[in-house]
């Protein structure tokens, strides 16, 4: 232990499988420990990896042996990977920094009904919302809703949303415009949150936090949320970082985040009103990471980890960030899903791969001919990554190819 | 035209230099990059060289880690075709390994399992399975077939036939057709595809042996005779035969028996012969069988049936049966009481509709067809393989009956094929395949001669369900098992090395010795086998790494003609002449073997031994056998198959 005290920097847990964070963390020359399911411990053993086997889906009074074993091990900053990992960061970081509130603000973040009403109360500009127990509440929620837009009888109602209060982005989310909607329900789909719908262009922010201060704030340009997205945006969004920069620090402020890195969704309307969508504290979907490193340069893994240090000084971060200016270009994501039941083949067009913009893809003819059932966003089968230097190109390859049948 | 720009090229090269320089852990991360850029490049000739140029570092840069390509030892030259034509980064993969392989073979660097010598057998012996791949043909079914696996396959074998030798690839194919011939199996469909596809691999400077020996081969599928060289289908040959004097069709006659005794392999004109003088000049069908004076005996006395089986079995899509024929007539298995009226029977079972879609065949009725299978199971009992399935038990079953009782055989045939049902007591308890369900291969591939196809679904039921019946009783199942199924003369006394509990092997030296004492004509008294033996071995590749537990029959053991005592077995394995490691390689021929035979020096067989019968009253002197001779066989054992058990330390090892 006396070895481990001399390190510079205090040792980081991982908390969940990542091969992308594991690899970025390695590279920092820092001291690691990854806490993941126990599936990955042979791999971690053979590759002499740090592991902590751990189930995140059991709570018990076992549950503060997590903070023993990696006390032990030299631990002090807890580094969420994904969505279900963010309370178990915060229980330990909480330990660590020797602050219940700590526990208490990652809770805020898987529950989106705590998160809404925090954010409300905060004066954030958030849609309406309210919780479900039940189908008539969502019948009621519609009706209301539609009311006080003052709509008439046989006018199509304006949608709402309706979200289970703890999955990651857009798993769970629906769309509820009619009552045959509604009763395709099904129960255990309850308790859950219902917003109306907030119109405007919808973006993605990465804002990476210490002290309470932002240091780097990316902005990610949604082409079609769930398909396809690029970083830096466009000009025009842009444009209005100053406005967004605002907005994020007041959401920090009033949520009272300290460290590491959160991932809001904004919508903006054409008169520049932000609507306040909702905030994660994890590595954000749509290879944003991937995105972020490509067109700054800098591993935003290893950016998570400084931010999430309360004892990293701001020289270290002032050196490890670029400007927000010093985008080499932009950098595109889309994600591809199977449009058929069956995939015979793979059909990518030479037109593509031969593009300027063309980075790679990951798509391999599957072994299974059969598509799993879509949950969400989530499993797209495939990605194609694009790099640029100009915003438009950049959409239009991305609308374009969204209409392609990758698979046959 | 190369669609490969020079992006294309650099883009590999970074990605396969991020991989390499990534971790261990991070390889799967970077691996699939890699893989894309393959596959692009895979698609013409110019990136297929490109990344040869790359393949020495394939494994350094971690490109096989943790994949069934990681240890080139273990890869199996028969299984690549299937894999080219995987889908997902599997078939990649194999492209890739292909092309390290090819860097070994060439010596661009060196490989601590593959040796260049291994790695270009290899590589010849992958050409000479898959040389449709070099020589697309242009057939309907494989132009469908095709698709970019297809033509990613072709363009790599193009490369390696520029690298490898073509008279090389040919060469080896012929030994394999050889090697395949040799063992008369009763099944040549592989070898007469690989017939067809050699043809296409000569070129002007194939050997002058090469080319002969291809001939040979060649003739004796499409035409050994004057008369079938002139002709090109059964009609044009029944015309021909029906105005041919005497003198020519003796010659016909004496050149098809010439040429099916030389290569085991029969001309579908020979069925339309055989059908002609069967009814026109009777008095040649002996000539035209090949038949010994045993042989001629055995026919006269049963004429008739004869006569009758050659009018409904034997055509051109039975032809094959004819060999069969041959050898039961002068095997003289009609002496046999129980055969010729089983045999009557089947020609007029009722067989069940269902077996006879299996049966199904051109211009053949499924009588037909079960009786040419009947006749060449009865006269090539060591002809039967297990196909492409795990049913070594039962093809093993077949020929132990075919051999030693052919009324049982002929009577389960009957039961099968009209009843679709088989029952088999068990210590008392009758085991009816009828209520039974799945078994090893409850989807039988089915190419698998007539006999086989009715059999087989039946008997690997009733065997999977008499081992499953044994799980409990401590020792090994087959001890109980193979009596029950085989028939009795199966001995009682059963030995295994490993304990079935733990796995641990715990006395292999008694193992070994007890062997020597019942079966060595040295130590057990001079006695000779009189039933095969059913026994379970290892089965070993070419790097004597361990592949499975397998089902074969020691038919006999015998000092061979320069003195050496041999084992001589049945493999119902399609393919007995298998190398086995550590230069245990199964002769089939030139050491005394019969046809269908494999042997091996004893001591190298006891090595590969997992299981065996005895007769516990007839043991003989156990302690009589050599120390050094035991340490031999241990030493084998342990270096191969025994990598993979746990051994005892042997208490009292050192006392003898």
């Amino acid at each position: 232990m006396t070895e481990m005290n001399q390190e510079k920097s205090a040792r980081v847990a991982l908390i969940g499988w990542s091969l992308e964070a594991i690899e970025a963390v390695d590279r920092m020359d820092r001291p690691f420990v990854v806490v993941g399911p126990p599936d990955f411990e042979t791999y971690a053993l053979e590759h002499g990896i740090d592991f902590v086997s751990w189930e995140f889906d059991r709570i018990n009074e076992k549950s503060g042996e997590l903070y023993d074993t990696l006390n032990e091990l030299g631990v002090e900053v807890a580094v969420p990977l994904y969505e279900e990992t963010v309370e178990w960061a915060g229980a330990l970081n909480s330990r660590f920094q020797d602050d219940m509130r700590v526990f208490n603000r990652s809770m805020l973040f898987r529950d989106k009904g705590l998160m809404k009403r925090k954010a409300q109360m905060s004066g954030i500009h958030v849609g309406v919302f309210e919780e479900a127990r039940s189908k008539e509440d969502v019948i009621r929620f519609l009706k209301r809703v539609n009311t006080a837009l003052l709509k008439l009888e046989g006018d199509p109602n304006d949608p709402i949303h309706l979200k289970p209060f703890d999955a990651a982005g857009s798993v769970g989310h629906r769309v509820i415009q009619t009552a045959e909607d509604v009763d395709a329900l099904s129960d255990n789909e309850f308790p859950c949150l219902l917003e109306s719908h907030l119109d405007g262009q919808e973006f993605s922010c990465e804002a990476f936090i210490h002290d309470g201060k932002i240091y780097f704030l990316n902005i990610t340009e949604y082409v079609h949320l769930g398909h396809s997205n690029f970083v830096p945006a466009s000009p025009a969004l842009e444009e209005k970082r100053p406005l967004i920069k605002a907005a994020i620090q007041d959401l920090v402020d009033s949520f009272q985040i300290r460290y590491g890195v959160i991932h809001p969704e904004y919508f903006i309307t054409s008169d520049n009103k932000l609507h306040f969508g909702e905030v994660a504290a994890r590595v954000p979907g749509g290879h944003i990471f991937q995105l972020i490193e490509r067109a700054y340069g800098f591993s935003p893994y290893q950016a998570q980890v400084l931010c999430s240090d309360p004892k990293t000084t701001e020289d270290e971060l002032l050196r490890f960030f670029p400007s927000d200016k010093d985008a080499v270009g932009y950098a595109g994501s889309l994600m591809v899903y199977p449009k058929m039941k069956f995939i015979e083949r793979l059909n990518l067009p030479d037109e593509l791969e031969s593009h300027p913009y063309f980075e790679k893809h990951d798509m391999f003819t599957p072994e299974t001919s059969k598509v799993a059932d879509r949950v969400g966003f989530g499993n797209h089968y495939g990605t194609v990554f694009f790099f640029g230097e100009d915003s438009h190109t950049m959409t239009d390859l991305l609308t374009k190819y969204e209409e392609h049948d990758f698979y046959l | 035209m190369s669609n490969l720009t020079a992006k294309t090229f650099d883009d590999f090269s970074k990605a396969f230099d991020t991989l390499e320089n990534a971790k261990s852990f991070a390889k799967t991360l970077h691996r699939n990059e890699v893989l894309q850029l393959a596959r692009r490049m895979m698609q013409d000739k110019k990136g297929i060289e490109h990344l040869y140029g790359f393949a020495d570092q394939f494994e350094e840069a971690g490109l096989f880690t943790d994949t069934p390509w990681e240890q080139p030892s273990k890869l199996q030259p028969i299984l690549v075709a299937g894999t080219l034509k995987a889908t997902g980064n599997t078939a990649l993969l194999e492209v890739l390994s292909e092309l390290r392989m090819l860097a070994i073979a060439k010596g661009r660097y060196e490989n601590s399992q593959v040796t260049s010598k291994d790695a270009s057998y290899f590589l010849n012996e992958v050409m000479a399975h898959n040389i449709n791949l070099l020589f697309p043909d242009t057939s309907e079914s494989s132009r469908i077939e095709a698709g970019p696996e297809t033509e990613r396959a072709n363009i790599l074998f193009q490369f390696l036939a520029d690298h490898l030798s073509l008279n090389a690839i040919l060469h080896s194919l012929l030994s394999e057709i050889d090697r395949l011939a040799l063992q008369r199996p009763i099944m040549v469909n592989r070898i007469t595809k690989m017939i067809l596809t050699a043809k296409e691999a000569v070129t002007k400077t194939t050997t002058k042996a090469d080319r002969e020996k291809l001939k040979k081969y060649e003739t004796a599928i499409s035409g050994p005779t004057p008369i079938s060289k002139k002709v090109l289908n059964s009609v044009g040959y029944e015309n021909l035969i029906k105005t041919a004097g005497q003198n020519e069709l003796y010659r016909e006659a004496e050149l098809f028996s010439e040429s099916m005794t030389k290569t085991g392999l029969v001309c579908p004109y020979h069925a339309d012969f055989l059908r002609y003088i069967n009814k026109a000049k009777p008095e040649l069908v002996g000539t035209a069988l090949c038949l010994s004076d045993k042989g001629k005996a055995n026919f006269e006395e049963h004429v008739a049936l004869i006569q009758k089986m050659i009018d409904i079995a034997v055509f051109p899509a039975t032809c094959q049966s004819i060999y069969g024929l041959s050898l039961l007539l002068n095997r003289g298995v009609l002496s046999s009481l129980p055969v010729a009226p089983g045999l009557r029977r089947l020609i007029d079972l009722d067989i069940h509709p269902e077996v006879g879609k299996t049966l199904e065949s051109q211009g053949v009725t499924p009588n037909g067809v079960m009786v040419a299978g009947t006749i060449s199971v009865l006269g090539q009992p060591l002809g039967i393989g297990q196909g492409m399935n795990p049913t070594c038990q039962s093809a093993r079953g077949i020929s132990l009956w075919a051999q030693h009782a052919p009324g049982k055989l002929l009577e389960l045939i009957a039961k099968a094929a009209r009843d679709r049902e088989i029952e088999m007591p068990l210590e008392g308890s009758a085991i009816n395949s009828k209520s039974l369900a799945g078994g090893l291969a409850p989807d039988l591939n089915k190419e698998l001669d007539p006999i086989s196809l009715i059999l087989v679904p039946h008997l690997d039921r009733i065997y999977d369900e008499m081992m499953k019946r044994m799980v409990f009783r401590g020792e090994d199942g087959h001890k109980w098992v193979n009596p029950a199924i085989y028939g009795r003369w199966v001995s009682d006394g059963f030995t295994a090395v490993t304990d079935p509990y733990t796995s641990v092997i715990s006395d292999y030296e008694g193992f070994v010795r007890r062997f020597y004492a019942t079966h060595h004509p040295d130590y057990n008294g001079g006695h000779e086998l009189i039933y095969p033996n059913p026994v379970g071995i290892f089965i070993t590749n070419v790097h004597a790494n361990l592949l499975g537990l397998h089902a074969i029959s020691i038919q006999r053991i015998k000092a061979d003609p320069s003195g050496v005592m041999r084992v001589y077995f049945y493999n119902p394995n399609n393919d007995g002449g298998q190398n086995w490691g550590q230069n245990i390689i199964c002769s089939i021929f030139g050491n005394g073997e019969e046809e269908g035979e494999s042997s091996l020096p004893f001591h190298e067989f006891v090595s590969r031994m997992y299981a065996f019968h005895y007769d516990p009253f007839e043991i003989g002197e156990t302690q009589a056998v050599n120390d050094d001779v035991i340490k031999k066989i241990e030493t084998l054992a342990r270096d191969s198959w025994g990598k993979n058990y746990v051994w005892a330390a042997q208490p009292g090892a050192n006392m003898y």
